[in-house]
């Protein structure tokens, strides 16, 4: 390493880097009038509204600091009772904060308000005969719910308003074609690397590197070398690298001695049974189905007819809860149809079926009017809008937990499939996809990209109570296996888990005609504390992505949530 | 209290460029929000709202970045940054990263510095923004230091002295690493840093440093939180102007210090009345930056003070009209002189 490091950094790095004192005084823009030094720190504010900002925000601090016997309710006001949205606009918020000092305080909720749906969790840990906020039982908070109260509209109107005017910088909504913006924004994209700092761990990611440089180099004799010294460095690690190397090696392998994993129709019903292990003991699909709910939820607000469109509804884990929630809204819930959509059952046994009625039964033991219809597809893209056959008096909303980077595998696929969602008009459409870079670049690229994000995941199911925990942590180990095989042995059609970036995600929407509909701080706050009935606890970490949500371990996002709706269609709230 | 409020808005005008002064005043107002009477701290609205920003192994203007987990019992975390290592053939930025962690020490000599974030000792992580880029500043600044920022344990969840053991910590593994050791005699050059809580926690870490053993290059201390039971001069004139209020620092100071334990404790009033005595401690050198317009001025002023005493040197670097938060944007002519301070500071010890 010698002297390099020192001169790389004595070269044209500096002075480019910080910026000449000429400079210092001028306010840099990008080309969308941000503030760049404000951009920098994460902040986007115009250059030309800066001053307006500041003299809103002397506004605010000095509403706030008035007399000390209104301070705490104020203040109380802000933290508690106020959904906050994107901070990173800080314009925006200062409208939905000063809007809410002007407002009159929200009266608290009525008598009938269950108190099963109440969400003051004492700050030790919960006691057990609260419901776990997962359990069928439990609802997601509605006290958003106030749809009857304009003012809740507005705010959201005017978020989802200034999030469009704040994406200036993106690309024009008529078309970006995806493999451009794909490699766009790869370039961007940050390499994430999380290690414990055991020196072994290090080593052996080394050589599991090292193995995957031969394989792109066509190298196989010298990879099959490394690839025995690796079992050897893995036999000796504990834990989560060892389990983590294991499934690399073995991809690995099969991409050297051409062995492709079949994808046959018994994969579909395993790899079920697989998730459901996962969904148990690990929060990662819980938070997915959480998030998504509350979006679907707010969005509906105010509708008396519904539909939810579920582009893989698996064993439906997600709508109980949907359902609890729309049960309980005050003035009733809407009647609330489902499509499920799955692939077809390898033994005729119409397990699409079978979920919409254990729906069904659900739904009457809480009074909801309830349709379901499945939908066999093989493929997401052979779904046409006349098939889902929604009627223009019921809200939609689409749902898409894992999905849409499948599609990535057929080049075309995702446009057409973007293209029928919006046909559809939704009000909003969820998704939820790996935080990560899966796709792009070369076979090393992926190879290193999916090792850190796969580690960081193992990691994580380290940490799980015993008994039915363990077995749910060694299926789930199995599960996200058969995902790190996918990545690094297959090619072409077959390599489905293509993922892909929140950045990337954001493109291929606004691409798409889509435009973003911000996730708030009541969901975020839930989230969090949710997180604290898993044995991970501390580890998990929910931040909040200008408008979006991701989950990840310590520092490392590793799954997010987002949710829009087609641009350009009326603000109806 | 209006009157000073409108006060203290026309003069933050005319010293603070103003998109610093929205960033700050937006810190300022934010905080408020979480802060709660009984003591309590809105920890959820906080994550939510600070700006966070992942490590990255792909060079940006020459540095990369790493997350490290070094203590898995108390969730300890270091971001680290260095110069982005030079690539062989075909190797990735990653696997250039994962080789630096393991070199030899280099003959070449450089600074390695551990740095302690700042936010009152409750606000802020390594991976918020504002102290990613002050950390990446430091690594070129430095001629390619190295930048050690620690993801210290924070009040009121964690109380004095968390904070000063994960600091701790975190020196100790530096101290065990091969590859941070330099220059012919291949010895770790490492510096204290800090700003607001990160100075204090500096501070309280070279002395168990200096009391182990283990030597440090010098420190170097941007507007250290320190205080006392005493009101000072500063304090009473500049409360409330300027971004930061007088009972703000209350609250955080009882939020980090012991139970039942006043502002004259040892962690917030090291020369105060139960101060530890460092006269016969090898304790390092201290560059010392103090904002006028910071209303903990006093304090640090009598912290410097506290250090001639016993026998140890401090530069003190008094920047008159400057405000808390002045080196998070590269804006005035405080952010590039105290730049040019502490690059002299390293380059010299």
């Amino acid at each position: 390493m010698k002297t390099e490091h020192l001169e790389s950094c004595r070269g044209g790095g500096i002075d480019g880097f910080l910026p000449s004192k000429e400079k210092m005084m001028a306010m840099e823009e990008t080309d969308a009038g941000m503030d760049e030094q404000l951009a920098a720190l994460g902040y986007k504010v115009r250059a030309s509204d800066m001053a307006n900002v500041a003299q809103r925000l002397e506004q605010l601090d000095m509403a706030i600091g008035g007399s000390a016997a209104q301070d705490d309710a104020l203040l109380s006001h802000l933290a508690s009772d106020t959904v906050h949205y994107n901070p990173s606009d800080i314009s925006n918020w200062l409208e939905n904060m000063l809007s809410e000092l002007n407002a009159p305080p929200i009266p608290a909720p009525t008598a009938t308000h269950p108190k099963s749906i109440s969400f003051d969790f004492p700050s030790e840990n919960l006691s057990s005969s609260v419901p776990s906020p997962f359990d069928p039982d439990y609802c997601l908070r509605s006290d958003y719910q106030v749809e009857g109260r304009s003012r809740n509209r507005k705010r959201m109107r005017t978020s989802s308003s200034s999030s469009s005017t704040s994406r200036t910088a993106a690309p024009a909504i008529e078309s970006i074609p995806a493999v451009v913006a794909a490699t766009e924004v790869s370039s961007t994209n940050p390499l994430v690397v999380m290690v414990d700092s055991q020196e072994a761990g290090i080593r052996l990611v080394h050589a599991l590197l090292a193995c995957a440089e031969a394989v792109q180099q066509a190298n196989y004799k010298a990879a099959e070398a490394i690839l025995k010294q690796i079992s050897i460095l893995a036999s000796s690690q504990a834990g989560a690298m060892r389990k983590v190397a294991g499934y690399f090696a073995e991809a690995l392998a099969r991409r050297i001695y051409c062995l492709h994993p079949t994808q046959d129709t018994f994969d579909s019903a395993f790899s079920d049974i697989l998730e459901m292990h996962f969904y148990e003991s690990f929060p990662y699909l819980k938070f997915a189905h959480f998030t998504a709910n509350q979006a679907i939820l707010e969005a509906f607000s105010g509708c008396r007819r519904v539909h939810v469109i579920d582009f893989g509804i698996k064993q439906g884990m997600q709508w109980p809860a949907l359902m609890q929630a729309l049960a309980l809204r005050p003035g009733g819930p809407p009647s609330f149809r489902l499509t499920g959509i799955g692939p077809p059952s390898p033994d005729n046994s119409n397990a699409l079926q079978q979920v919409g009625w254990k729906l069904a039964q659900l739904a009457d033991t809480i009074h909801v009017n309830f349709e379901y219809r499945g939908l066999v597809a093989n493929n997401l893209v052979d779904i046409e809008p006349f098939m889902l056959e929604s009627d223009e008096s019921e809200a939609v909303a689409i749902n898409s937990v894992f999905e849409l980077h499948n599609l990535l595998a057929r080049p075309g696929a995702i446009e057409i499939l973007l293209s029928t969602v919006r046909s559809l008009r939704p009000r909003i459409m969820t998704v939820v996809e790996q935080e990560a870079n899966h796709n792009a670049g070369s076979f090393l690229e992926r190879f290193t990209e999916s090792l850190h994000y796969y580690s960081t995941m193992f990691d994580s199911l380290e940490w799980v109570a015993g008994g039915e925990g363990q077995q749910d942590q060694v299926m789930s180990e199995v599960f996200l296996g058969r995902q790190i095989c996918n990545v690094v042995a297959c090619e072409g059609p077959e390599r489905t888990e293509r993922h892909e970036t929140l950045a990337q995600w954001r493109l291929r929407m606004n691409g798409a005609g889509m435009r973003p509909v911000n996730l708030g701080s009541n969901a975020f706050k839930q989230a969090s504390m949710l997180l604290a009935l898993f044995a991970g606890g501390d580890g998990y970490r929910v931040e909040e992505n200008e408008g979006c949500l991701t989950l990840g371990w310590h520092t490392r996002p590793l799954i997010a949530t987002s949710a829009w709706c087609v641009a350009g269609a009326g603000e109806s709230g | 209290m209006a009157g000073s409020n409108e006060v203290y808005a026309n003069e933050s005008r005319t010293v603070v460029p103003l998109n610093t002064r929205v960033l700050i005043h937006n810190f300022k107002v934010s905080y408020s929000m979480l802060r709660r009477q009984d003591g309590s701290f809105d920890r959820h609205l906080s994550e939510y709202l600070e700006r966070k920003v992942p490590a990255n192994a792909k060079p940006v203007h020459g540095v990369v970045s790493l997350d490290l987990l070094l203590d898995r019992s108390t969730n300890l975390l270091v971001r680290i940054y260095l110069p982005a290592p030079t690539v062989t053939g075909n190797e990735l930025p990653q696997q250039a990263l994962l080789s630096a962690l393991q070199r030899p020490p280099s003959p070449n000599p450089f600074p390695v510095i551990i740095f302690f974030h700042g936010g009152s000792f409750a606000h802020s992580s390594i991976n918020t923004t504002i102290y990613d880029i002050l950390c990446r500043r430091f690594v070129t600044l430095c001629g390619g230091a190295v930048v050690i920022s620690v993801n210290y344990r924070r009040s009121p969840e964690f109380r004095c002295p968390c904070a000063y053991d994960d600091g701790w910590t975190a020196l100790k593994w530096a101290s065990s690493q091969p590859w941070l050791r330099s220059g012919e005699d291949a010895k770790l050059r490492v510096f204290l840093a800090g700003d607001s809580s990160g100075g204090n926690i500096a501070h309280h870490v070279a002395v168990r440093a200096a009391e182990s053993g283990i030597h440090i290059s010098g420190n170097i201390l941007l507007n250290p939180l320190f205080g006392g039971n005493e009101r000072t001069e500063s304090e009473l004139e500049l409360d409330g102007k300027y971004f930061v209020a007088l009972g703000d620092r209350d609250w955080y100071w009882k939020a980090f210090l012991p139970e039942g334990a006043d502002r004259d404790h040892p962690a917030c009033n090291p020369f105060g009345p139960n101060g530890v005595k460092l006269d016969e401690l090898p304790f390092p050198k201290s560059l010392l930056v103090v904002a006028s317009l910071d209303l903990t001025k006093d304090w640090q002023l009598a912290y410097a003070e506290g250090l001639r005493n016993s026998g140890h040197e401090v530069n003190v670097i008094f920047r008159e009209e400057a405000t808390v938060g002045f080196y998070f944007l590269p804006n005035t002519n405080h952010y590039y002189e105290v730049m040019e301070e502490i690059r002299s500071f390293v380059n010299s010890n």
